[in-house]
């Protein structure tokens, strides 16, 4: 009796002991090319929002390298992108709020002047698969390239005070959830942007 | 050993198919299910990790004691998941982000754990891994189905390329969850009832033999 | 700008129970949902040992993940110990229901084996980390969830009660039949999407 008990704890140690050390290396083996994949999504997404074309992975390292530069504005972090001329041509700056379920990253572009929005992307949403999830899809994001910024304010509606972005089917609340990020970061980044420009 | 392999072959894809017969492990991949590439992904990862689970069970099975059997095969199944997991962030960065928290789940997918002990723990190693390759093989087979039907109506798109040729107007439902459900309730009633009809069919003559059967299939 | 870990936990109770329901949107513990919902009372049964060893995991594992794992950076071991700590709470819950509260044991008991591998429960752990939750958010997230899936199972029985005697075209009894009610009620509570206003 006593020495099956023995047994059973030791053949339990020694099963997990050996899988620890097959996933510890496992992990240490992937964890550059994970934390690679990170930086390369950001940088998808700041190319993204400011409208520059990039064919594939292997292109955005250099694009990036050659025509966004990383600067603090007012506790900040923008990325500017500069025309071949060394004029700025737009700002990718990064925004969060709370979604339904969970915060919501990512970058909104806006153009040099502020005059309007460039794009957005989101990088990190945890939203209901098949509903709120569907943010992500391109026709949703593509809705908010263009959208006009007035006296440092993102004008979401149109005259009769309908909205100009279509909410998503089923996922009410992440939808509004959305405009009201959006709302409320335009008018903080506009304001310190404007401030340092 | 070949008649053994068709056999596990014939018993997971159609007979017993886990999904449609048994209602087994549908828990974690339904939600995936609206997008051919990712449920390709979960469908892969779930064949890798039953495959190797079964087989490392079944090697381990005369040495595995009784009183912490469940918990061992947790932690092995468990195992794969995390490598299939590691692997998925590290080459499939974009799929990795939207499966989130659902690749975590394949562990509970119930046809792992059943495999393991219905089959795996009495059978030799090679068989184990044959029948549980065929059993997520044969559940895939039938959650791509899904995603095709979903897809193709919901986007207009298979594995993200554009078929929508005749300009359909695409059903927004079939990419919200209630289709997922609709769908696979009607596979299972045209399962069901494919083999109950066949069944009274097969009635009325005698005892039906190998070869008979063979023959109807 | 909005700060991020300030979602109310009361929106997310009540979403975690409506608009996006652990079973009905996120298609989150399947199997015993067909399984065990021919009959009312069991479902019922179910459902309640279902939130009761949510809540605990859930605060459990938050725990552990907060003060033992990040420190000792073992995220990539999260599935496996979270498991374990759920294989472990229902062996615990149930060796002390049968000490202290037998009455209970014996309506819940049988059910509690079949949780460790209801995929609802590792679900919600799952959830919470890969949403940051704060303590109050992931115990207000384990107790909704908890109750949504009650509420799901137990009116999904009621119907399946109802409709136990009608006749069925050939092959739709069973699990067929279920899937596509499943499926109205999934409807249905979408119908509940847009009365939570956030933030």
């Amino acid at each position: 009796m006593k020495r099956e008990y023995i047994y059973t704890v030791l053949f339990t140690f020694v099963v997990s002991a050996v899988l620890t050390a097959i996933l510890a290396g496992a992990n240490a083996f992937f964890l550059p090319q994970i934390e690679r994949n990170e930086e390369l999504a950001e940088k998808r997404a700041i190319l993204y929002v400011l409208n520059v074309p990039f064919a594939d992975d292997s292109e955005v390292d250099t694009i990036f390298g050659e025509s966004i530069s990383e600067q603090n504005i007012d506790g900040l972090n923008v990325f500017t992108k500069y025309d071949e001329d060394g004029t700025a041509a737009g700002y990718a700056v990064p925004f969060q709020g709370s979604g339904l379920w969970g915060l919501i990253r990512g970058y909104m572009g806006i153009a040099a002047d502020l005059s309007e929005l460039l794009g957005i992307e989101f990088t990190d949403q945890n939203e209901t698969p098949g509903l709120g999830s569907r943010i992500d899809e391109e026709w949703y994001k593509e809705q908010f390239r263009g959208i006009q910024l007035v006296d440092g304010e993102a004008v979401l509606t149109d005259d009769d005070g309908e909205l100009l972005i279509d909410a998503i089917t089923g996922a009410t609340s992440t939808s509004n959830a959305v405009i009201n990020i959006m709302r409320n970061s335009t008018a903080s980044i506009l304001s310190r942007l404007e401030g340092a420009l | 050993m070949m008649g053994e392999i068709k056999q596990a072959m014939r018993r997971n894809l159609w007979d017993e198919n886990q999904v449609l017969r048994q209602i087994l492990g549908i828990c974690s991949i339904l939600a995936v299910t609206n997008l051919m590439t990712n449920t390709l992904v979960m469908g892969l990862g779930l064949i890798f990790v039953i495959s190797l689970s079964s087989l490392t069970i079944s090697l381990l099975r005369s040495y595995i004691p009784h009183r912490v059997r469940m918990i061992v095969q947790v932690f092995i199944i468990a195992a794969y998941v995390i490598l299939v997991d590691i692997f998925i962030k590290a080459q499939l960065p974009e799929i990795s982000k939207a499966l989130g928290p659902y690749v975590g789940l394949i562990i509970t997918n119930c046809i792992i754990m059943g495999r393991a002990e219905a089959y795996a723990q009495k059978n030799p190693p090679f068989l184990a891994m044959i029948d549980g390759f065929f059993a997520g093989l044969g559940y895939m087979l039938v959650i791509l189905a899904i995603s095709f039907i979903r897809e193709l109506l919901g986007f207009g798109t298979i594995f993200g390329f554009d078929v929508n040729f005749i300009g359909f107007q695409t059903w927004t439902i079939m990419v919200m969850p209630p289709a997922a459900f609709f769908i696979i309730g009607v596979m299972t009633w045209a399962a069901s009832s494919m083999r109950l009809s066949r069944q009274t069919l097969q009635k009325p003559s005698p005892a039906p033999t190998a070869a008979g059967q063979q023959a109807s299939r | 700008m909005g700060d991020a870990v300030a979602i109310n936990p009361f929106i997310i109770l009540l979403a975690a129970i409506f608009t996006s329901n652990m079973v009905l949107a996120n298609f989150l513990g399947m199997c015993s949902f067909i399984a065990v919902s021919n009959e009312y009372k069991t479902a019922s049964g179910l459902g309640k040992a279902v939130t009761l060893v949510m809540v605990v995991t859930t605060i459990l594992n938050w725990i552990i993940f907060r003060f033992v794992i990040i420190p000792l950076g073992l995220e990539y071991l999260r599935f496996i110990i979270f498991i374990v700590v759920i294989a472990a709470t229902v062996q615990i819950i149930e060796m002390a229901m049968d000490r202290y509260l037998p009455e209970l044991h014996i309506k819940l008991g049988i059910f509690l084996p079949l949780i460790t591998v209801n995929c609802a429960i590792l679900g919600i752990s799952l959830f919470m980390i890969i949403r940051d939750y704060g303590a109050v958010q992931s115990l207000f997230f384990g107790v909704g969830s908890g109750l949504g899936w009650w509420l799901a199972i137990c009116a999904l029985a009621a119907i399946r009660e109802k409709i136990a005697k009608n006749k069925l075209p050939l092959g739709l009894d069973g699990p067929g039949i279920t899937f596509i009610i499943t499926g109205i009620m999934a409807l249905a509570f979408i119908g509940f999407a847009g009365t939570l206003i956030v933030q």
